[in-house]
């Protein structure tokens, strides 16, 4: 089981209030701490904020992103370069998020996130890449660009060899979509709902709010693993969250009576 | 963050690296530090300047951070200024943001863009840019890299202040700025009388050890930046392409300021007496060892002390 602080929405935020919540994070125990942009309110920066958090705390910090907005090749390069200035700690959430799509001139339709995330992937795994599709061609190919290699390579890679990347599965295509792709799967936590399954290597996520308990959450993980990223909103919140929470969610059985 | 053939090292550590420079420069008193960007590249030069931006600022209390440059058309305008607003605010207004056409085939051809749109884009782009840099809290400075007079009546059509080239002469910039002045005052915009300037300086007490230190590393940067403003020609040869290209660094290399504290304060004050407020001075070239490197730092701010008297 994993544990995670957030995600700290970034609308407003200083640098002070972020590091206090992710300071305090370490000292609670979680295991990462999350960020999140939201370009439907002109906010991003989402992956330079986790680079930045990055050198305040030794713990794994994540990035919620708007994905299928603006190139995924220049999402996987702030991936792939956030990944290294933390040394290898980066995680991400996407969100394919529709109601900005106006002010960045993106589609909604199924096709175009599916084919942004296939390149997205693609670049990631470091592969020299080609790509022709209904909405993207990387490269693409014009005749006005020349000379213009046939394939393009990432670089510079990320520093882990596989980024965990989630995808907030909000509708059945999603789902499938991020399964095809290897990518975890993430999931708002519902009273009595399940962490989603596991996708390879990365478990499934919930979003839970600040006051979920460990019993109700080691439910929803039943026989698998989960990984429960806790939106704490204040540092009380937070140490709360994690002496009510890492115990239970790392040991069976968990002594009640050794933190009373 | 370069892993050049002749000096290959892991990314993880040209990034850790480059954060204690930051460190390092914060400490020394330097008033600010700037990132490149190219995309593609097999040595992986930094194709996301802002996300090494939000880093540093993380790292470091007072240092500014610029990005010189942002090549612009490439980008999404919308998430570049929601990109710099956030880390703006986030680094207390620590963040400049410079922008730029960018000019090689192969990385506007990656992002699905015609090299040949760039012009009419920034057109359309910088105007926006300006205005959400202007709105937000803080405001991010923006300069606009030039390197050609039309460049730089763009930037002075919108009041903007220019980030000049590396490699443009003194009679260059003069030109330049004559001509920026000039649509300026056509335009009836109060544009700014101080602007930013890139040198690549070396501050050295032994010219001659450092000189062939820096040979390879200069010879490969600016081989790199020929091949990609110059691409080799259908049907030439790579021997004459190469002869081409070593042309190309020879007349370059003539803009390299390299001596002690006091002949490099000299020289940097011919550009300040230009109008050059801001002078980011270059000392990495390619992947530097890293004692000669802090050497040239420490050198560096030797100068920004002088200048600064």
């Amino acid at each position: 089981m994993r544990l995670g602080l957030g995600p700290i929405g970034l609308r407003g935020a200083r640098r002070s209030e972020l590091e206090r919540l992710a300071v305090q994070a370490v000292a609670s125990s979680f295991d990462a701490v999350w960020v999140g942009e939201s370009r439907a309110e002109g906010v991003g920066g989402g992956l330079a904020a986790a680079a930045m958090l990055g050198q305040a705390v030794p713990i794994r910090v994540g990035a919620v992103v708007d994905a299928g907005l603006y190139h995924p090749l220049h999402l996987a390069e702030d991936i792939a370069v956030a990944d290294l200035t933390m040394q290898g700690r980066s995680e991400v959430l996407l969100r394919l998020t529709t109601s900005p799509s106006s002010r960045y001139g993106a589609s909604t339709e199924p096709g175009w996130f599916d084919e942004h995330l296939h390149v997205l992937a693609a670049a990631l795994t470091g592969a020299h890449i080609q790509w022709t599709g209904e909405h993207l061609r990387v490269p693409a190919r014009l005749e006005a660009n020349q000379p213009a290699p046939s394939r393009l390579a990432l670089n510079p890679r990320p520093g882990q060899p596989a980024v965990p990347i989630w995808i907030e599965a909000s509708e059945t295509w999603i789902d499938d979509l991020a399964r095809q792709l290897g990518f975890g799967v993430a999931a708002r936590w519902t009273r009595g709902g399940s962490v989603p399954a596991a996708t390879g290597r990365w478990p499934g996520m919930l979003l839970c709010p600040p006051n979920v308990n460990a019993t109700d959450l080691l439910i929803a993980a039943g026989d698998g693993a989960g990984y429960f990223m806790v939106e704490a909103r204040t540092p009380d919140e937070v140490s709360s969250a994690g002496r009510r929470l890492a115990g239970p969610l790392r040991m069976p059985e968990f002594p009640e009576w050794i933190s009373d | 963050m370069q892993s050049v053939p002749h000096r290959p090292d892991h990314h993880l550590k040209l990034y850790r690296d480059v954060l204690e420079d930051a460190e390092l420069a914060d400490a020394l008193g330097f008033d600010s530090i700037w990132l490149s960007e190219h995309h593609f590249w097999f040595d992986g030069y930094c194709p996301a300047d802002l996300a090494v931006a939000g880093a540093i600022l993380g790292r470091t209390r007072r240092l500014g951070v610029g990005t010189a440059v942002v090549l612009l058309p490439m980008h999404s305008m919308q998430k570049v200024a929601d990109d710099a607003a956030t880390i703006g605010r986030l680094g207390d207004g620590r963040l400049s943001l410079g922008v730029a056409l960018g000019y090689r085939d192969a990385e506007f051809d990656g992002f699905g863009v015609r090299r040949k749109d760039r012009g009419k884009l920034m057109d359309v782009m910088l105007p926006r840019l300006a205005e959400s840099c202007r709105s937000v809290d803080p405001p991010v400075p923006l300069y606009v890299g030039v390197a050609t007079a039309i460049a730089a009546r763009r930037a002075a059509r919108l009041g903007l202040p220019l980030f000049a080239d590396s490699t443009m002469s003194v009679a260059e910039l003069r030109e330049m700025l004559d001509a920026y002045n000039a649509a300026a005052a056509a335009g009836g915009v109060n544009a700014p009388r101080a602007h930013a300037l890139q040198r690549d300086v070396f501050v050295t007490d032994d010219r001659e050890r450092d000189w062939a230190m820096l040979m390879p590393e200069l010879r490969y940067m600016r081989r790199q930046y020929g091949g990609w403003s110059y691409p080799q020609e259908a049907g030439e040869s790579v021997p004459a392409y190469v002869h081409r290209l070593d042309a190309d660094i020879e007349a370059k290399l003539k803009n390299l300021i390299m001596g002690d504290a006091g002949y490099v304060s000299t020289r940097l004050r011919e550009f300040e007496a230009l109008g050059f407020d801001l002078i980011v001075c270059r000392s990495q070239f390619g992947n530097l060892p890293r004692k000669s490197l802090h050497r040239a730092f420490k050198g560096l701010s030797r100068v920004r002390e002088e200048i600064s008297q």
